[in-house]
Parts: structure tokens; C-alpha cells; sequence
């Protein structure tokens, strides 16, 4: 007679495993949880400063802390920037989509919303090397200072009144950047000023 | 002593995971644009591969058989997910060059491979270590790759420029048909190099 298959044992034998196994995660996860938590906020910070244009001299937490500060109006938090008890920045999240995922990241403005201060890209798929130099200096450099049109406010070169120069090889990329930034300036414009900042 | 020579011989060339197994190859065409990506991810597998293949075998006796591979899985996930974390909290610019990549380990046949094929027959502490080589080989050739594909699609090594100004990058190495090419070059170049024993029927198979 064929032995019959056991049902009990690897029941209880799986159900202990598991339970081991959750234990020692959640374990892992609780000890590291604060340090993770601590990292992400940093880099927050560090963008948020970046595309304030704000030289980081010391810590970055000490110049956040001392310049930014942070609010929200109909689910929209944004961060304000005060220089000397005056406001002279206002820093807003956008997410749009990219070329193989979505590209989200930080844009500054000045407070009379004329002039974009800086932008940073924290997180996006683009492939390595060629959409992904977004993340490079010179190509965040362009966007500091440029004027802001209520329509299309990035163009390419060599187009008519271009001011921005693409990435060689990602123009898909460099095209999604345009969208993301030209619609998201339009709904800041409307934001702006429903909100009167 | 022997023992451990001949599985370390397996897991370098003989039965070379990439090259011989045709396993973990969608990590391999993924991450190697860079060698750092490559690198990182090359110690995960070793560290995932290892302890999983010891627990495995450590368990091997008690685990119900018709269960085991809802076993490995569980065991492989959870070291997957302590890899995670912990790159996390302290390779923060690692965890979010790698991305996805870090989980999509489990899906990474070399660790089944290696627990069905070998941790499940042998015991604890030589099962660690075929982990371990095994890991080890498949970040060799990783390195192989990523040093050709980052030499050429980007002038540097390790992100040091290495080749001058006048260096035109090749755009195809870092993107993903640059990897088939070199993959291929690859799995020809060490056909040639380690030819195959003709009588060795025995081979592990995963």
C-alpha cells in the first residue's frame, strides 16, 4: 500500500518557517526603519535646496530647517523659501510621465511665478546613459533663470525662441521633460493664483 | 579539501552559472552598463545564493518533499528582502542605481538553480559555499561585460574617465542590445576557451 501523503506536518512545518522568517524581517525592517526614514528626508531636503539654488555650507538639515518651510493647500504641499524674513522662492513636487516610467522631481520659482529658479529629478527609469542625463548638472543648469510664457516655456534649440538645449540620442526623453515642465508651470500659474501667493 | 576545489572549479568555469547554465540572464543584460551596478549586484547574489543554499540544506532532512519548493521560495525572499533593506539604510545611492533590480533577485534562476541541484543533496556548509562561488562566478562574468560596456559606451571605469575627450562613446553598449552582443561574445569567447568534456554526462543540471 502506497504511503499516504501527509497533510499535517507540512502544514505546521510551513507555518513555523513563515513565522520564523516574519520575525526575523520584521525585526530587521523595525531596527532600520528610522535610519531609512532619515535618508529619504535628507534627500528630500537636498533637492529641495538644489533647486532653491541655496549653497549648502554646513548641514543640510541646519539650512533647510532655517529657510525652508513647508505647506498645504488643497492637497497640494508645496515649500516656501524666506531669505532675511522675505519670501524668495516657492518649491513645488511634480510627476509626470517619462519615456519608461515616471519622472518626478522638484521646480522652483521666484514669488511673482516669472522666472523658474532651478529643477532636480529625484527618481525616473530613463535609460542610463542617455535619457537618464537628465540628472546631469548642465542639463538642470539651463532651467535656472528662464522666464516663464503662459504657454510652452521650455522649447528646444533649434526651434523658434528655443531656450533649452535636449539630450543627444533621448529626444523622446528630453520631449518628456518639456511636457511634464511646460503643463505642470500651467497648472501652478492657475494654482498660484486661485491660492494668491 | 578536494571537495571543495571541484565545486569551485564548477562554479568558475566548468558549470559557470552564465556561460555554461544559461541561467540569471536577464540580471545580466540588465545591470551591466555599469561596473559598480554590476559589482553591487554580483555580492547581493552571492549573499542571497549562499545563505539560502545553507538554510536549504540545513532544513533539507525535515522539509517535506512534495512542499520544497514553496520552501526555497519563502527562504529566498526573505534574504532578498534583507538585502533590500539593508542597501537601503546604508547604501541609500546604491539601492536607487540598482532599483528594481535588488528584488527581481528572487527571480534570479541561479538561487533555485543552485538549492534544487545542489543544497537539496549536500550538506550545510559546503552547500554555503557552492552559493558562494556560484554568486561568484556570475559576477565575473558581469564584470567581464560591464567593463567592456561601460568602457566603450562611456569612456570610464568604475565612473573614472579612463579615454580621453576625444573618446566618441558607442550609444549601443549601454543600451540593452549592447548587452546581447557582449552576452554573446561572452557565452562564444568561453565556448572556445573551456571546451566541454565530452564524457561528462553527470553535470548538474538546474
Amino acid at each position: 500500500m502506497a504511503k499516504k501523503k501527509q497533510i499535517l506536518f507540512p502544514v505546521i512545518f510551513m507555518l513555523v518557517l513563515t513565522m520564523v522568517y516574519t520575525f526575523v524581517l520584521a525585526f530587521i525592517n523595525e531596527s532600520t526603519a528610522e535610519r531609512i526614514n532619515e535618508l529619504e528626508a535628507l534627500e528630500i531636503k537636498r533637492s529641495v535646496l538644489f533647486v532653491l539654488d541655496v549653497p549648502v555650507d554646513e548641514d543640510v538639515s541646519s539650512t533647510y530647517d532655517r529657510a525652508v518651510e513647508e505647506a498645504v493647500i488643497d492637497d497640494t504641499s508645496y515649500y516656501i523659501y524666506s531669505d532675511q524674513g522675505e519670501v524668495s522662492g516657492y518649491v513645488f513636487p511634480f510627476t509626470g510621465t517619462g519615456l519608461w516610467g515616471s519622472i518626478s522631481g522638484y521646480i522652483s520659482f521666484t514669488p511673482d511665478f516669472t522666472k523658474i529658479l532651478g529643477i532636480d529629478f529625484v527618481a525616473h527609469s530613463e535609460t542610463p546613459g542617455l535619457g537618464g542625463r537628465i540628472d546631469e548638472e548642465w542639463f538642470k543648469d539651463q532651467f535656472r533663470g528662464l522666464e516663464i510664457k503662459p504657454e510652452d516655456t521650455v522649447i528646444f534649440k533649434p526651434a523658434e525662441g528655443g531656450n533649452i538645449d535636449g539630450i543627444t540620442g533621448a529626444t523622446l526623453t528630453s520631449d518628456s521633460v518639456r511636457k511634464i515642465v511646460n503643463a505642470f508651470i500651467a497648472d501652478i500659474l492657475s494654482f498660484a493664483k486661485e491660492a494668491n501667493l | 579539501m578536494k571537495e571543495l576545489m571541484r565545486v569551485f572549479k564548477a562554479g568558475i568555469y566548468k558549470d559557470n552559472p552564465v556561460f555554461r547554465q544559461i541561467l540569471g540572464i536577464c540580471s545580466s543584460l540588465a545591470v551591466t552598463n555599469l561596473l559598480i551596478n554590476s559589482f553591487v549586484m554580483g555580492v547581493g547574489l552571492m549573499f542571497v545564493t549562499a545563505f539560502s543554499s545553507f538554510t536549504v540544506s540545513l532544513l533539507r532532512s525535515t522539509t517535506p518533499k512534495h512542499i520544497r519548493m514553496m520552501v526555497q521560495t519563502l527562504i529566498i525572499s526573505a534574504y532578498v528582502i534583507i538585502l533590500d533593506i539593508f542597501l537601503k539604510a546604508y547604501f541609500p545611492s546604491m539601492s536607487k542605481a540598482l532599483g528594481p533590480y535588488v528584488g527581481l533577485i528572487i527571480t534570479n534562476c541561479i538561487i533555485m538553480g543552485r538549492a534544487e541541484a545542489f543544497a537539496q543533496k549536500n550538506k550545510p556548509f559546503i552547500s554555503f559555499f557552492d552559493g558562494l562561488i556560484m554568486g561568484l562566478g556570475y559576477t565575473i562574468v558581469l564584470l567581464v561585460i560591464a567593463f567592456f560596456r561601460e568602457l566603450l559606451g562611456f569612456g570610464s571605469l568604475f565612473g573614472i574617465q579612463v579615454l580621453g575627450e576625444n573618446w566618441v562613446n558607442w550609444t549601443l553598449m549601454i543600451m540593452p542590445p549592447g548587452a546581447f552582443f557582449m552576452l554573446g561574445i561572452v557565452i562564444w569567447a568561453t565556448y572556445g576557451l573551456f571546451p566541454k568534456e565530452e564524457q561528462d554526462k553527470g553535470g548538474v543540471k538546474a
